[in-house]
C-alpha cells in the first residue's frame, strides 16, 4: 500500500515538474521561441540573438556590450545593439535597424541606401572612402560594404536588408589592423533558427493596410498633443490581425491602438496560390483629446 | 518708463535676473545638483552614479588617466584632454545684430536697457521668485548671455531683510539655477518651476508671510532637478529659420545619422504644429512666449501672455495684476517705437534684435596665424573655419560681419573677431596645456573643426542655416552657424531628468547650440559640469542618442580630443 503511496507522489512530482518544464523552455527552447519586435535582441552569454531578425553572432573576445542604445524612433529606427572594448582593443561594432515602412526618405533599396551614405560621407571635411560600396553577404543576406576614414578613424559600414528593415552593422577602430578584424567576426553572424523547423518571415508589404482592410476600428486619441505613431502588424493567413508591434508610444496610446488593431480584418494575401502572412506598416495620427 | 528710472537708481545691477525661462533640467538631479561644479565632474548621487557607471570603460580610463599627458600610443588616446576654459576675446554678441537701422537699433537699446532693469515688489516681483532680473541670470560673457562666475542668487536670497536660506545647490560660485520638482507628493507628474525664494521679510513686502519651499525635504526625496539659463543671443536669427529648413536639416544627412544611432524629432506645438525651438526641451514656440513665461516663473511678474500669479496670496500682492501691462501713454524712452511697449515685448525684441555669438577667428594660413596674434582689426570678417565666406561690405564691424539689406546672397553673419589665440586662455584653476603659439593653436582649432564633423557631432550640432525674409533691416536671407538641428534627442538616463514639455519626454533634450560655448563657464542643462571633456562624456549613458559619437570621441589620440577641445573653445 505505501509502495502505491509513493508511486502515486513520484508520479505527481514527475507531472508538476513537465508542466514546469513546458512553461519555463530550456535556454535552447527559447531560442526557437520566436521573438516577434526588433528591438528584442539582446546579448546572453558572449551572443547577441535577434529572433525578430533571425541572427546570431558571437561578440569576439576583445569586445563587450555597450552601453544600449535609446528606444524605437518615430520613424522606426532601432539601435540593436552596441559592442565596445573590454580593454585594449581599438574598436567598437554598432549594428543599427530602419524600418522600410516608416524610413523618412526612400530606404527601400540597400544599394540607394549605400549610395547615399558614401555621398554623404565623402562630404565631410576630412574624410576619405578607402573602398567603394562593393557587393557583399553578411549572415547569408545580401548587401553592400563601404570603408572610410577620417582623423584617425577607420571605419567599415555593411548595409542589408533583412525582414522589411534595411540592418546596419558600422565598426569603427584605430587602426586598420583592427577594423579588419571586426569585419572578420561577421563571418560569425548566422541563423538562429539554423537547421530548425520554423515558419517563413511574413512577406513584406508596406502599403498593404491602405487597400486590403475589410474591417477596420480606429483607436481613441489619447493625450493633449496631435501625435503620429507607428505601427507595424502582422496579418495572418485568415486576414485577422496576428500581431501588433506600437513602435513609439506612450501606455495609453499604446494600449488603445493595440485594442483597436487587434479588431481589424485584411483580406488574406495569397501568393501564388497560397495564403501567406503579411508583415505591414500604418501611421497612426491622432489628435489631442482636448481640441 | 517707472521701472527704468527704478533700475537706474539701484546698484544691483549684477544681481537680477532671470529667464531662466527655458530651462529644462535634469533629472539627475539631486544629487547633480548637490554637486558643485566649481569641483570640476559632477559628483555622485544615486542617479548620477548609475549614470556615470554605464559610461564606457573607455571613458572611465580617460578619468583615471589623468590630464597633460602626451603621448602617441594607443593608451594615450584615453587620456583626457584639458578643457583650456572660457576663452578670452570679445564675444562679438551683446549688441545689435549688424545692419539694423538707426530705428531698430534705438530700439534694441532701450530692450536691452529694460531687460537690465532690477525689479522690486512694487514691480510685481514674487511672491516666488529666482532673481530679480532678467541680465542677472543672463550675464556671461555678456548681458544677454548665460551664468555668470558669481552666482548673484547667493545675495538676492537675503536682500532687502529677506530671510530665505539659500537651498544646498545654489552655491558663490556654482550656476545660476532654477529647480523644478519631478513629482507631486501624490506621485502625479509635476515638473514645475519652484521658486526659490520669497519676498517675506524683504523691506518692500509688509505683511507678505509665505514660505520657501522645503528645497531640503525635496533633495531627500530625490525629488529636485535643475536647469540653467540658456544664451540668448542671435535668437531673433533662430526664429526666423523655417520650419521647412528645420525638417529638411534633419533628414538630410540621414543614412549618417543612422550610422551613428541618431534619430531625433521635434517638439511641436500643440495649437498650430509648428515647431518649437526655444529653452532646453524646445518647449516654447517663440520668443515673446519664452519671455511672458520667464517673467513670470522666474521672477513671479504677471503680464499680458501669462495673467495669473502662480501664488495668489493677497497679503503678497503689491502691484495690480498682471504686474507688466502695455502702457497706453508713451513712456517717453530714447525709442519712440519702445515708449508703448510692456516689458515681455521689448525682453523679445532684445533677443530677436541681438547678434549671435563670434567665434574666435580660425584661418589655416600659418601666416595668418603667425600674424594674427595681435586682435583682429575692425572690419575683418574672415571665415569660421567651416566654409563661411566672407562680408560683402568694407563697412563691417567688429562685431560681426554685416549684411547688406538687399543683397540677394546669403550673408554671414558670424564672423571673426578675437584672435584664435585666446581660445587657450587659461581658465580659472585649470592646469593649462600650453599648445603656446597661435600657429599651433589655430592648427589644433582647425583640426578640431575636422574631428567635430568627423566623429558626428554635426550630426545634431548642424552647423548652418539661412534664415528666412525679415522685416528687420539687412536680416533677410541670413546664413548663421548655431551649430544645433533644434530638434529633440534622447539623450539617455544620465541626462534624464523625468520632465515632460510638449512633446519632450523625461530623457528627450533639444540640441544645444554651441554658438558662443567657448566663452560660457557651465555646461549641460543642470550646469553640473565646467569642462567641456566631462560634458562630452556626459552625452554618453543608457538610452542615448550620442552613445556611438562619444565611442568614437574615445577611440580619437590625445590630440585630436584637445582638438576638438580647442575648436569648442574657439566659438
Amino acid at each position: 500500500m505505501r509502495v502505491w503511496l509513493y508511486l502515486g507522489i513520484a508520479v505527481c512530482l514527475a507531472g508538476i515538474g513537465a508542466v514546469l518544464h513546458g512553461a519555463m523552455p530550456s535556454s535552447r527552447d527559447a531560442r526557437i521561441v520566436q521573438s516577434e519586435n526588433p528591438e528584442d535582441g539582446k546579448v546572453t552569454g558572449g551572443v547577441f540573438v535577434s529572433d525578430y531578425f533571425n541572427l546570431s553572432y558571437r561578440l569576439s573576445d576583445e569586445l563587450t556590450e555597450g552601453l544600449a542604445g535609446p528606444p524605437p524612433s518615430q520613424s522606426g529606427y532601432y539601435v540593436l545593439g552596441t559592442w565596445t572594448p573590454k580593454r585594449d582593443f581599438a574598436g567598437t561594432v554598432l549594428v543599427v535597424a530602419q524600418d522600410m515602412f516608416f524610413a523618412p526618405d526612400a530606404s527601400d533599396d540597400v544599394k540607394n541606401v549605400v549610395a547615399e551614405f558614401r555621398q554623404v560621407m565623402s562630404a565631410v571635411d576630412g574624410m576619405t572612402i578607402d573602398r567603394e560600396p562593393v557587393p557583399v553577404s553578411v549572415g547569408g543576406h545580401p548587401g553592400y560594404r563601404i570603408d572610410f576614414s577620417g582623423v584617425g578613424l577607420f571605419r567599415s559600414t555593411f548595409v542589408i536588408e533583412i525582414r522589411c528593415h534595411v540592418v546596419t552593422f558600422n565598426l569603427t577602430s584605430r587602426d586598420t589592423v583592427s577594423l579588419a578584424s571586426l569585419a572578420r567576426s561577421l563571418d560569425k553572424l548566422e541563423s538562429v533558427r539554423k537547421g530548425e523547423m520554423s515558419d517563413p518571415a511574413p512577406e513584406c508589404l508596406r502599403d498593404y493596410a491602405s487597400e486590403n482592410v475589410v474591417r477596420r476600428v480606429e483607436p481613441e486619441d489619447v493625450g493633449a498633443k496631435a501625435v503620429s505613431i507607428p505601427v507595424r502588424m502582422i496579418v495572418a493567413t485568415d486576414g485577422s490581425v496576428k500581431h501588433v508591434h506600437v513602435i513609439r508610444a506612450s501606455a495609453a496610446q499604446r494600449r488603445n491602438i493595440e485594442e483597436a488593431v487587434r479588431q481589424w480584418k485584411f483580406k488574406p494575401y495569397v501568393k501564388q496560390g497560397h495564403p501567406v502572412e503579411v508583415e505591414t506598416g500604418v501611421m497612426f495620427n491622432l489628435k489631442p483629446t482636448n481640441m | 518708463m517707472e521701472t527704468i528710472k527704478l533700475a537706474r537708481a539701484r546698484t544691483l545691477a549684477g544681481l537680477a535676473a532671470m529667464l531662466l525661462g527655458s530651462v529644462a533640467w535634469s533629472g539627475a538631479a539631486l544629487a547633480q545638483a548637490v554637486s558643485n561644479p566649481t569641483a570640476g565632474a559632477a559628483t555622485a548621487n544615486a542617479n548620477t552614479a548609475a549614470a556615470t557607471a554605464d559610461v564606457n570603460a573607455d571613458a572611465a580610463a580617460a578619468n583615471a588617466a589623468g590630464r597633460g599627458q602626451n603621448s602617441n600610443s594607443s593608451a594615450a588616446a584615453s587620456r583626457a584632454p584639458t578643457d583650456p576654459g572660457v576663452r578670452g576675446g570679445d564675444p562679438g554678441a551683446g549688441g545689435a545684430l549688424p545692419g539694423l537701422n538707426d530705428v531698430e537699433r534705438q530700439y534694441f537699446d532701450v530692450a536691452k536697457e529694460v531687460f537690465q532693469e532690477v525689479d522690486a515688489a512694487a514691480d510685481g516681483l514674487g511672491p516666488t521668485f529666482n532673481l530679480d532680473s532678467c541680465s542677472g541670470c543672463h550675464s556671461q560673457p555678456t548681458i544677454g548671455g548665460t551664468s555668470p562666475a558669481t552666482n548673484p542668487q547667493v545675495a538676492v536670497a537675503t536682500l532687502m531683510g529677506a530671510k530665505n536660506v539659500v537651498p544646498s545647490f545654489i552655491t558663490a560660485n556654482g550656476p545660476i539655477r532654477e529647480a523644478r520638482f519631478v513629482r507631486n507628493r501624490d506621485g502625479s507628474p509635476d515638473g514645475g518651476v519652484h521658486g526659490l525664494f520669497v519676498i517675506t521679510g524683504r523691506s518692500d513686502a509688509p505683511g507678505c508671510n509665505i514660505a520657501q519651499p522645503n528645497f531640503a525635504a525635496e533633495l531627500a526625496r530625490n525629488n529636485v532637478v535643475f536647469r540653467i539659463p540658456t544664451p540668448l543671443f542671435g535668437l531673433g536669427l533662430v526664429e526666423n529659420i523655417s520650419d521647412g529648413a528645420l525638417e529638411a536639416s534633419l533628414a538630410a544627412n540621414a543614412q549618417q545619422k543612422r550610422a551613428l544611432g541618431i534619430s531625433g524629432r521635434f517638439n511641436r506645438n500643440g495649437n498650430d504644429g509648428t515647431i518649437a525651438r526655444f529653452g532646453w526641451k524646445a518647449q516654447n514656440k517663440s520668443l515673446l512666449l519664452f519671455s511672458g513665461e520667464a517673467y513670470n516663473v522666474e521672477m513671479g511678474i504677471t503680464n499680458e501672455l501669462f495673467q495669473n500669479e502662480r501664488n495668489s496670496d493677497p497679503a503678497c500682492q503689491f502691484k495690480v495684476t498682471p504686474n507688466d501691462s502695455t502702457p497706453l501713454v508713451s513712456e517717453n524712452t530714447a525709442s519712440p517705437s519702445a515708449s508703448f511697449q510692456n516689458d515681455i515685448d521689448l525682453f523679445a525684441a532684445f533677443m530677436r534684435f541681438s547678434a549671435p555669438p563670434t567665434p574666435a577667428s580660425v584661418t589655416d594660413t600659418p601666416v595668418a596665424q603667425a600674424t594674427g596674434a595681435s586682435n583682429a582689426t575692425a572690419g575683418q570678417t574672415t571665415g569660421t573655419g567651416t566654409g563661411a565666406s566672407t562680408a560683402s561690405t568694407p563697412a563691417s564691424t567688429a562685431s560681426g560681419a554685416t549684411s547688406t539689406a538687399s543683397s540677394p546672397t546669403p550673408t554671414v553673419v558670424a564672423s571673426a573677431t578675437a584672435d584664435v589665440s585666446s581660445v587657450m586662455a587659461t581658465a580659472a584653476g585649470s592646469s593649462t596645456a600650453q599648445p603656446s603659439s597661435s600657429a599651433s593653436s589655430g592648427a589644433s582649432v582647425t583640426r578640431g573643426n575636422q574631428v567635430f564633423s568627423n566623429v558626428g557631432c554635426q550630426a545634431c550640432h548642424t552647423k548652418t542655416f539661412t534664415t528666412e525674409k525679415s522685416p528687420l533691416t539687412g536680416q533677410s536671407n541670413v546664413t548663421i552657424q548655431p551649430l544645433s538641428d533644434f530638434a529633440l534627442h534622447e539623450m539617455g538616463a544620465g541626462l534624464a531628468d523625468g520632465v515632460s514639455q510638449g512633446t519632450a519626454n523625461g530623457n528627450e533634450f533639444r540640441t544645444a547650440p554651441l554658438w558662443g560655448v567657448g566663452q560660457r563657464i557651465f555646461f549641460l542643462h543642470d550646469g553640473r559640469t565646467k569642462d567641456l571633456h566631462e560634458a562630452i562624456q556626459q552625452h554618453a549613458s543608457r538610452g542615448s542618442e550620442a552613445n556611438a559619437v562619444i565611442n568614437n570621441y574615445n577611440l580619437l589620440s590625445r590630440d585630436d580630443k584637445q582638438a576638438l577641445i580647442n575648436y569648442l573653445r574657439s566659438l
